[in-house]
C-alpha cells in the first residue's frame, strides 16, 4: 500500500472522486495554488470550470455552493481556515444546515465544506481555532475530523456521497503526517469510530491532532503499567456513542482530550453523554483536557501553554487512576 | 402584446392578489402560525417576469416576501397555502413555513428568512446552469433593503467575475420594514449595481410595456452571453411590512393592478368581462386555499418522520 501524507491522500482522493463524477466542482480561494497543497494544480487537470478560484467572498461562494448543490452539482468548497467561517456564518448556520429540513427532506444538499483547524504553528488567534464543537451544535451539519491519511481519504469519499452538508475539518498540523492509504478501500461510514489502541484502565476519546497527542501519552503511561484505550470517533456528528460506551464499560474511566472549546464543546458533549448513559459503570468523574477559555495566543511559550500536551494527559491519567470512587 | 396577453397577465396577477387576500384572512382567523409578508403591489411585475422564464431550466430564489414568486414559479397553490398554514401537503410538510418555501424541480427554488441570503444561493443555480450547459438562468429577487447586505455586494462581484447567467432583480418598494431607502443609501442603487461591471436598468413596475421590453431584452442577453444583469423594479408596498403591521410610509400609491385594469378599459374591454376575470381569479384562489385547509396539521408527524429517517443528522448515533 502506498504511503502518503494527509495532504497527498486528500489530493489523490479528490482526483479520484472528480474523475468518477463530473458534477463535483471545487470552489474556493487560491485553489490552483493550494495553500496546503491539497488542490494545487487541479485546475490544470480538470479545467477552471470545475476548479473555480473565487474572489475573497466567503458568503458569496458558500452560498453559491449551496445553490449549486440544490440544482444538480456536487460542490466541494474550501474555506481556508475555519476561523473565516465567521464572515459567512449565515450561509452555514441558516442556509446549508437548514435547507434540507425546511424542504421536509425533499431536496438534497450534496455539499462538502473542507476547512482547516488547529493551533501550534504560530498562526495566532484568527488562523488557528478548532471550531468543530461550535459547528456540531448546529442541527443539519455532519462534522468529520480525520486524524490519519487513510481516514482522511475514506471520510472524504463518504462526504462526497452525502446528500446533506458535511463540514470536513483538516488539521493544519497533520497535513504532513504519513500513513498507508489504500485508495481502493470503500468509504468510511459516518458515525463509526475507531479503537486506535486497546487498553484496560482508562478510555481517552480524542479526534484529529489530539488523538496523536493522546497516543504519545499512552505510550509513556504504558511504562507505568497503565493501559490506556484510545478512541477516535472520526466524525463528531454523528458521534459513535456506542464505541465510547463499550470502552467505558471495560475501563470505567474517561478522559476527553480536545483542542476545541473548554465550555460546551466536543469534550463536554462526550462527557455528558457518558454520564447520562454509562453512569453505573464509571469508577470516578470523567475529565476534560481542553485549552483555557481564551483566544489562541501568539508567542511560542504562550501557545505551548495553551495547547493540551502529552505531559498534561499523563498527569491527568495518573491522577485519575489514584482517585477511584469507593 | 395582444389584448389576450393583457387579459392573461391581468388574470394571473389577480389570482396572486386574491390568493394572498385569502392568506390574510386565514391569518386574521388565527390559522397561520406566524407572521406573513404579502406581495401586494409586485404581482404584475412578477407575472411579467414569468413570461420570459423557462421553468424547466431557470430558477428563482426569493426573500421572506415570496408567495407571489412561488406562484409564478410553478409551486402548486394548494401546497403553498398548506405550507403557509404549516399543514401536511405543504412544500416542506409544514416544517418550513411562509418564509422557507423550498422546492425541487420547479422554477421557484427557495425563499429565505434571512434578508439577502437568497442572493448568493442564486449564484449557485446560475453556476449549475452554466455547467450543465442548458442555457438556464437564475433570478435572485430581493428588496432594496437587502441590497445593502454585504453578501449581495459579494454576489454582484462574483457574478461579474465568473460570468454567471443571473438576473439580480431588486424590487424597490422604498421601505425596509420601517426604514426608508433614502435614509440608508445615498446613491442611486441601479448606478451602484452598474459600478460592479454589469448591465443595470431601472423599470417602473406598473408599466407593463416597459416591463415586457426590459425583461425580454435583458433575459435574452443573459442567456446568450452568460452575463449577469441587474434590474431595479419600482413596486409599491401596498400594505404594512407584514399583514397586520399598521406602520406605513404615508405615501399615496398607485396599485399596478388598477393601472392594468385601466389599460384594459382603454382597449375597449367591457367592465363585465373584467369583473368576470377578477371573480374567476378569486374563485380559483379560494378553491386552492379551501383545498389546503382540508389538510391536517401533521407537522408533528413530519418532524418525527424526519428524525427517524435521518439518524445521521441527529448528533448521536
Ligand atoms: C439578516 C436579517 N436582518 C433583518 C431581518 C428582519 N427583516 C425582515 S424583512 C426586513 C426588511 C427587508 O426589506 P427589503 O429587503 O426592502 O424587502 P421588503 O420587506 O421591502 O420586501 C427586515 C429588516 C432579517 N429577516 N434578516
Amino acid at each position: 500500500m502506498p504511503i502518503m501524507t494527509i495532504s497527498e491522500a486528500l489530493r489523490s482522493t479528490l482526483i479520484q472522486l472528480m474523475q468518477n463524477d463530473d458534477h463535483i466542482t471545487l470552489l474556493g480561494e487560491d485553489l490552483s495554488m493550494g495553500v496546503f497543497g491539497v488542490t494545487s494544480g487541479l485546475d490544470r487537470e480538470f479545467g477552471n470550470d470545475r476548479v473555480i478560484n473565487t474572489p475573497i467572498s466567503e458568503t458569496a461562494f458558500v452560498g453559491m455552493g449551496i445553490g449549486a448543490a440544490m440544482t444538480g452539482l456536487k460542490p466541494i468548497i474550501e474555506v481556508m481556515f475555519c476561523d473565516f467561517m465567521g464572515v459567512c456564518f449565515d450561509q452555514i448556520l441558516n442556509q446549508a444546515a437548514k435547507t434540507h429540513f425546511l424542504s421536509g427532506g425533499n431536496i438534497d444538499i450534496p455539499l462538502v465544506i473542507r476547512t482547516t483547524m488547529g493551533a501550534g504553528d504560530g498562526s495566532g488567534a484568527m488562523h488557528s481555532q478548532s471550531l468543530h464543537g461550535l459547528l456540531m451544535q448546529i442541527p443539519g451539519l455532519i462534522i468529520a475530523c480525520p486524524a490519519t491519511p487513510a481516514d482522511a481519504s475514506g471520510l472524504l469519499k463518504t462526504a462526497a456521497q452525502s446528500n446533506t452538508p458535511v463540514i470536513f475539518m483538516e488539521h493544519k498540523g497533520l497535513y504532513a503526517m504519513t500513513g498507508e492509504v489504500d485508495l481502493e478501500i470503500p468509504p468510511i461510514p459516518f458515525g463509526k469510530g475507531r479503537v486506535v489502541k486497546e487498553g484496560a484502565d482508562v478510555t481517552i476519546v480524542a479526534v484529529s491532532k489530539m488523538n496523536h497527542v493522546s497516543l504519545e501519552a499512552a505510550q509513556v503511561l504504558a511504562s507505568d503499567g497503565i493501559s490506556v484505550e484510545i478512541i477516535d470517533p472520526r466524525t463528531i456528528s454523528p458521534l459513535d456513542t456506542r464505541i465510547i460506551a463499550d470502552s467505558i464499560r471495560k475501563t470505567g474511566r474517561l478522559i476527553v482530550v480536545d483542542e476545541g472549546a473548554a465550555i460546551a464543546g466536543f469534550a463536554d458533549h462526550v462527557i455528558s453523554n457518558v454520564v447520562e448513559n454509562s453512569f453505573d459503570v464509571l469508577r470516578n468523574a470523567p475529565r476534560k483536557i481542553a485549552p483555557p477559555h481564551t483566544p489562541i495566543p501568539y508567542g511560542r511559550s504562550a501557545e505551548a501553554v495553551w495547547l493540551p500536551n502529552t505531559n498534561i494527559i499523563v498527569d491527568a491519567v495518573r491522577d485519575l487512576m489514584r482517585s477511584d470512587n469507593e | 402584446m395582444e389584448i389576450d396577453d393583457l387579459k392573461t397577465i391581468f388574470a394571473d396577477a389577480w389570482f396572486i392578489r386574491a390568493f394572498e387576500d385569502c392568506v390574510a384572512a386565514l391569518s386574521d382567523a388565527g390559522k397561520i402560525p406566524g407572521l406573513v409578508h404579502l406581495s401586494h403591489g409586485s404581482e404584475v411585475a412578477d407575472v411579467m417576469l414569468r413570461r420570459h422564464l423557462q421553468p424547466a431550466i431557470d430558477k428563482i430564489t426569493g426573500s421572506h416576501r415570496s408567495h407571489s414568486l412561488a406562484l409564478i414559479g410553478n409551486i402548486d397553490p394548494i401546497a403553498l397555502a398548506a405550507e403557509v398554514m404549516g399543514l401536511s401537503g405543504g412544500t416542506g410538510n409544514g416544517l418550513g413555513g411562509t418564509q422557507h418555501i423550498v422546492s425541487k424541480d420547479t422554477l421557484f427554488l427557495s425563499s429565505n428568512g434571512i434578508v439577502g441570503a437568497q442572493v448568493p444561493i442564486a449564484l449557485g443555480a446560475a453556476l449549475s446552469a452554466r455547467r450543465l450547459e442548458n442555457s438556464g438562468i437564475a433570478v435572485a429577487v430581493f428588496g432594496e433593503g437587502a441590497s445593502n447586505q454585504g453578501g449581495v455586494f459579494e454576489s454582484f462581484n462574483m457574478a461579474t467575475a465568473l460570468h454567471l447567467p443571473i438576473l439580480f432583480l431588486m424590487q424597490n418598494n422604498q421601505m425596509a420594514q420601517s426604514t426608508h431607502v433614502k435614509d440608508v443609501a445615498v446613491v442611486n442603487l441601479t448606478a451602484r449595481a452598474r459600478s460592479f461591471g454589469m448591465v443595470a436598468e431601472q423599470v417602473d413596475g406598473a408599466d407593463i410595456v416597459s416591463l415586457e421590453n426590459t425583461f425580454e431584452r435583458l433575459i435574452q442577453y443573459i442567456r446568450e452571453t452568460s452575463s449577469p444583469v441587474f434590474v431595479e423594479v419600482s413596486v409599491p408596498r401596498l400594505g404594512g411590512h407584514y399583514h397586520g403591521d399598521q406602520s406605513c410610509d404615508g405615501q399615496s400609491k398607485v396599485d399596478p393592478l388598477v393601472n392594468l385594469q385601466k389599460l384594459l378599459q382603454a382597449q375597449d374591454m367591457h367592465d363585465e368581462e373584467i369583473q368576470t376575470i377578477i371573480d374567476d381569479a378569486k374563485a380559483r384562489a379560494k378553491n386552492a386555499v379551501d383545498e389546503a385547509q382540508k389538510q391536517r396539521d401533521q407537522s408533528g408527524e413530519s418532524l418525527k418522520r424526519y428524525i427517524n429517517d435521518h439518524p445521521q443528522l441527529m448528533g448521536n448515533l
